[in-house]
């Protein structure tokens, strides 16, 4: 059905075709949800209404940011003291992942004229020490901090979703989609490392529980500042 | 007190019979007086002749309450206040009045060809008042009188200024948020023009000069007493809305000129740009010459450090870059020299 309206439309002008007017009116047509037609259809986060809304948005896109910046770094960090070992591709595999995450919200924010964090400079020399240092315990130090981080930041990933799923989850519904795909993104990142002998780092308990709490403390300061 | 007593009674009465509509024409000697007194005094007595209309829906009842709770007591102290008429026939027509109290629809309501706007929110009563108290701040500053005078331009008596907790705070504030939104609005005018095709993109700097001194011409009528407003705005309870109102400016105006940066750039370049324009609004105030030319050139050449900082900064980078590679290869060098690489 669907190959039948676009052959009957192959023979228009082009430009009609490509419009995104054309594109949403076919999809609305086949998909077997209604799916509402308004005018954020290609933005991730819905017009705030009010101020109280727009300050939490901005806050959780603005920790976000932070977070996956800081995870590039890390990575970054741990490349360029593990860059031409043997884990060098599994390491550069992940950093691209996250550059990823990292273009997506850098668009978000600036779509939505969200502030950035004044700590991100902080965010880069921390995030890059951090990777190095543990990088330079071996490829367990790299990947017990892996392990940590990224489980940080799926916990906090979580508790993001459950927060929108409370408040309304059909007004978030491209919003959870996105965070809900970065989130399990980073959980295969968490078994990575785990898969790669994470937990054979001497002194895995330690350097994990401090690492975590030093992710929650940047998450705290980043929500405010 | 009294006066607000019998206003709340009044209120309280009115109630039972749902309120009223605004008769559509007004008094034409109205329309051609200045306002003052004498043009509400005449709607008094209009009204007090011309029959009570179909109350409302019950929607907007509450909000004419209110209006009524307010409206009743001014029209109590312009009885007190001036004594121009009789005062039988004004009480009587006050009480009328406050019948059909939306009704000292101004002449700035009328001259605007808005007839069905009946009532008002508090918030659009301030700022009517706030308006018109802008045509009094040559006369006297940035003050509680000027907010009387304003007042009593719609008809309101002169203690309505008494609604204004932070006073003169609350014309500069209203001013400048004034101004700023009219930028916005010319901003994004020109934003979507420049999507439409229809005009083309100006250059940054350009666009950053044309942005402050369209916002600072706005003062240009107001500059005499300028000073005035600005050490009102530095007072410590203004500062946070100041800031607010600055930080907003800077912000849309950067957005406009094309910035989506999202890292420390986005401080940076707000904090360059309330920088110019402060001390450009500074030089303003002080500036004799014609049509400001001193400033506009003052403006012009700060913004030109800008971009020549901006310049600089990269080319430091890029030169730092260049210096961090040659040192890692003189290093690599050296090591193959002295043989330390092949023991790997």
């Amino acid at each position: 059905m669907q190959r039948a309206v676009f052959a009957h439309i192959a023979l228009h002008d082009w430009t009609h075709v490509f419009s995104p007017l054309r594109i949403r009116q076919c999809c609305l047509k086949h998909r077997a949800l209604p799916v509402q037609l308004s005018s954020r259809a290609y933005s991730v986060i819905p017009p705030p209404r009010d101020e109280a809304e727009k300050a939490l948005l901005h806050s959780m896109l603005r920790v976000d940011h932070a977070g996956e910046y800081g995870a590039n770094r890390i990575y970054a960090g741990q490349m360029a003291v593990l860059g031409r070992s043997q884990i060098g591709p599994l390491i550069q595999e992940m950093w691209d992942q996250e550059k990823k995450h990292l273009a997506k919200f850098n668009e978000i924010l600036a779509e939505n004229r969200v502030r950035p964090t004044l700590l991100l400079p902080l965010w880069n020399v921390a995030g890059f020490l951090l990777g190095a240092g543990t990088a330079l315990l071996g490829k367990e130090g790299a990947m017990a901090c892996t392990v940590a981080v990224e489980e940080s930041i799926s916990e906090h990933y979580n508790s993001q979703i459950r927060a929108l799923m409370e408040e309304d989850p059909d007004r978030y519904v491209e919003l959870l989609k996105l965070i809900k795909e970065f989130r399990d993104d980073e959980m295969e990142h968490h078994d990575t490392g785990l898969e790669h002998d994470a937990e054979s780092l001497p002194g895995y308990k330690l350097l994990k529980s401090a690492i975590q709490l030093g992710c929650t403390a940047a998450i705290f300061v980043s929500q405010r500042l | 007190m009294a006066a607000l007593l019998r206003g709340l009674r009044v209120g309280r009465a009115l109630r039972g019979f749902g309120s009223v509509v605004v008769p559509k024409t007004s008094s034409p000697q109205c329309n051609g007086l200045r306002r003052g007194f004498h043009c509400a005094a005449l709607r008094l007595q209009e009204d007090k002749d011309k029959s009570i209309p179909v109350p409302p829906s019950s929607a907007a009842s509450s909000t004419t309450t209110y209006h009524e709770h307010y409206r009743a007591p001014p029209s109590k102290n312009n009885t007190a206040t001036y004594m121009h008429e009789a005062p039988a026939p004004e009480a009587a027509a006050s009480e009328a009045a406050a019948k059909e109290a939306p009704q000292p629809n101004t002449s700035y309501a009328d001259q605007s060809g808005e007839q069905g706007e009946e009532y008002e929110t508090e918030e659009q009563l301030q700022a009517h008042i706030l308006n018109a108290a802008l045509d009094f701040v040559q006369l006297h500053g940035w003050t509680l009188e000027a907010i009387s005078a304003g007042a009593e331009t719609l008809g309101l008596s002169a203690a309505s200024s008494g609604m204004f907790q932070n006073g003169a705070g609350d014309l500069v504030l209203h001013f400048i948020a004034q101004c700023n939104a009219q930028l916005t609005e010319q901003m994004a005018e020109q934003h979507n023009q420049v999507q439409l095709g229809q005009a083309e993109p100006k250059k940054t700097a350009e666009f950053l000069r044309d942005a402050v001194e369209t916002r600072l011409r706005m003062l240009m009528p107001y500059i005499d007493n300028w000073p005035q407003a600005m050490s009102i705005l530095l007072l410590p309870h203004n500062i946070p809305d100041s800031l607010k109102h600055l930080s907003t400016l800077v912000d849309d105006i950067w957005y406009y000129a094309g910035d989506r940066s999202t890292d420390l750039n986005w401080y940076t370049k707000r904090a360059a740009l309330t920088g110019i324009y402060n001390t450009t609004e500074l030089v303003m105030i002080q500036d004799s010459s014609e049509d400001f030319q001193d400033t506009w050139n003052f403006l012009e050449n700060r913004i030109q450090d800008i971009v020549n900082m901006a310049g600089a900064a990269k080319q430091v980078a890029s030169t730092g870059e260049a210096v961090a590679q040659g040192l890692m290869g003189a290093a690599v060098t050296l090591k193959n020299l002295t043989g330390i690489n092949q023991r790997r």
